[in-house]
């Protein structure tokens, strides 16, 4: 938990560049050695915050640059987790090539999403996106024989090349990918892709203008989207060992929304904030008896009112003030 | 059967369009989906149900002054939660609203705690009409016609009355309108409160049919929207006669395609309409200059 706070202390970095790069390492270095100091239970909200950290990259990705609303990434989280865990368990394919082949249908998914979405905007994308979601999460559960369908799955502990992940080690896989995924996002998003989405999410006929090939970006904005929650899915089904459709349900969408705009839309920093926002405050909530729900939701709406850029944007403007 | 089905459908979609409509007239003013619609209905059900169990009003004045009650709820909760909120990202505001219904869901489930109550419905034990054969439910008649009294006032108030007007004013351009003298803190306090008030409407209607609890109106907010949608939600007769069409179509795929697929085939259907028009059956497509 050291480490969330730590995470929360990045953005002094806007002081200046060196200072920055530091703190950045700083902070790589002590989620790197955090395995060491905490127990199981911390470990295992730690790597789930890491997990949170990459649908909440790709769904910014979404959200923040192109300016789209999608409330089916619960189930392309759920994609990614039901696909690499068949290719693991009944295929036997070994479990990082599964996550990976997992990535990539459900990156096909989310393209496949994208193409009537291309129409829709604000609340009436919400809700095709929302339809999407429904239709796959029914498909996962009524695909009995491939799925187990209500049951849910069990797996085994995964394996690396003759080894068994435990905890510590499917930590660092997920520290490695996250760190990956960073790296990613803070390249696609200032490179050509992301100046062009930020261009369509401030007007499309601009845009268009511009010689950017609207439709063409949505897709690729939906598909690498799709992609890092498919991931973060696969990561997500051997952290917890058991998968079920009820986990990946409309519900589940709207808590990534939420992260997103909790911790600043359009940053990269905002996913990180959100993803620890959301895993660790109703942990720290469990002592209030019978209120934790109620604490959260006071949480919310408070900070939306306070800081409606988020957290991120509420900490990135107090360092710019010092 | 089918006519039965039909029926049935109508009566569901009635329940739909009130939730929907509520959603509407908050999201025209205020630009804001007020995901916390659901729970401030399911609360003043709540109300209702304290008022008659524990005070022993009966079932009409409980249910009058519930009404109230989610009136001025709605009013409340735009004061207190979304007027701080207007001129800054809507995505923060309808988080905000999502906040609240968090909020709102523990707090009945502090006070009435998580089990299930029967809600009491003075039509639950007469017996159905009998139209050409095919006996109807007294509680789905009722639906529907509370539905299109509810349709019809609501049109009426829009259109001929000063506030209704300055609703509507202010839902095209919130500029002219207060340039017109619209207040534009007021109005929306108003279509808040109108949401609040037509909510508990179908928190009432629906929960003798569902059973009363905390979740109660979880799966019709969702419902609402997505006729809405469907209909296309800037006109209220759209609206209505979208979650309408959600309803019938809802049970018809129940009965004939597959009951496991009821909601996945609705939502296939809303998506391919959706496909082919993006602004809903009866929305007006608005030409944006930008």
């Amino acid at each position: 938990m050291s480490t969330a706070a730590d995470i929360l202390r990045v953005p002094r970095s806007r002081i200046s560049p060196g200072w920055g790069s530091a703190l950045v390492g700083l902070c790589l270095l002590l989620a790197a050695v955090a395995p060491f100091g905490l127990n199981g239970y911390a470990l295992y909200l730690l790597t789930l915050t890491e997990i949170f950290t990459l649908v909440g990259l790709g769904l910014n990705f979404l959200t923040g640059y192109a300016g789209q609303i999608s409330l089916c990434h619960a189930a392309f989280f759920g994609v990614g987790a039901y696909a690499t865990a068949i290719l693991t368990q009944k295929a036997g394919v070994p479990y990082l090539l599964s996550l990976f082949a997992g990535a990539l249908f459900t990156t096909a998914i989310g393209a496949i999403v994208a193409v009537p979405a291309l129409r829709l905007k604000n609340i009436y994308l919400a809700i095709a996106t929302l339809g999407f979601g429904v239709v796959l999460q029914k498909i996962i559960f009524e695909w009995r024989s491939l799925t187990g369908g209500g049951g849910g799955l069990a797996l085994n502990a995964p394996n690396i090349a003759g080894y068994d992940l435990g905890a510590t080690g499917l930590y660092y896989l997920t520290f490695v990918l996250m760190t990956l995924g960073l790296f990613g996002a803070w390249n696609v998003s200032r490179g050509r892709t992301g100046r062009a989405l930020l261009v369509i999410k401030d007007s499309e006929i601009a845009a268009g203008s511009l010689g950017i090939h609207a439709p063409r970006y949505k897709v690729i904005a939906f598909a690498i989207s799709a992609f890092y929650a498919a991931i973060a899915g696969g990561l997500f089904a051997y952290l917890v060992r058991y998968i079920n459709p009820e986990s990946f349900s409309v519900g589940l969408s709207i808590s990534f929304l939420s992260m997103v705009v909790i911790g600043g839309v359009g940053t990269i920093g905002g996913s990180i904030v959100g993803a620890a926002f959301y895993v660790i405050v109703p942990e720290l909530l469990r002592g209030f008896k019978d209120a934790p729900g109620l604490v959260f939701g006071l949480l919310l709406v408070v900070v939306m009112v306070f800081m409606p850029q988020g957290l991120w944007g509420m900490v990135r403007r107090l360092a710019g003030r010092s | 059967m089918i006519a039965n089905l039909i029926v049935g459908g109508l009566a569901a979609g009635c329940l739909y369009a009130m939730v929907g409509i509520a959603i509407v007239i908050v999201l025209n003013i205020t630009d804001i989906a007020n995901f916390a619609q659901g729970e401030m209905a399911m609360l003043t059900t709540f109300f209702a149900y304290w008022l008659m169990d524990s005070l022993g009003l009966p079932w009409w004045q409980a249910v009058s002054i519930a009404i109230v009650f989610g009136l001025l709820q709605g009013i409340v909760v735009q004061q207190v939660v979304i007027r701080p909120l207007i001129g800054g990202p809507v995505l923060s505001a309808i988080i905000a609203t999502l906040g609240l219904n968090v909020v709102l869901n523990s707090v009945a489930g502090m006070i009435w705690g998580h089990q299930t109550y029967t809600f009491p419905s003075p039509f639950a034990f007469s017996a159905p009409f009998m139209v050409d054969g095919v006996p109807i439910a007294v509680d789905s008649v009722v639906n529907i016609a509370v539905g299109l009294v509810i349709i019809v006032c609501m049109t009426l108030f829009l259109r001929f009355t000063w506030i209704g007007l300055g609703l509507r004013a202010a839902s095209q351009n919130q500029t002219v309108a207060r340039l017109m003298g619209v207040s534009i803190t007021r109005t929306s306090a108003i279509a808040w409160g109108i949401g609040g008030m037509v909510g508990a409407i179908a928190g009432v209607l629906v929960a003798p049919s569902l059973f009363l609890d905390t979740n109660l109106m979880g799966a019709l907010l969702i419902k609402a929207f997505a006729g809405g949608v469907l209909g296309g939600l800037n006109s209220l007769i759209g609206v209505f006669l979208g979650c309408l069409a959600l309803g019938v179509a809802e049970n018809l795929a129940g009965a004939y395609v597959s009951p496991s697929f009821a909601d996945a085939t609705t939502f296939i259907v809303i998506i391919a309409v959706l496909a082919i028009r993006p602004e809903g059956i009866f929305g007006r497509v608005r030409v944006r200059k930008a």
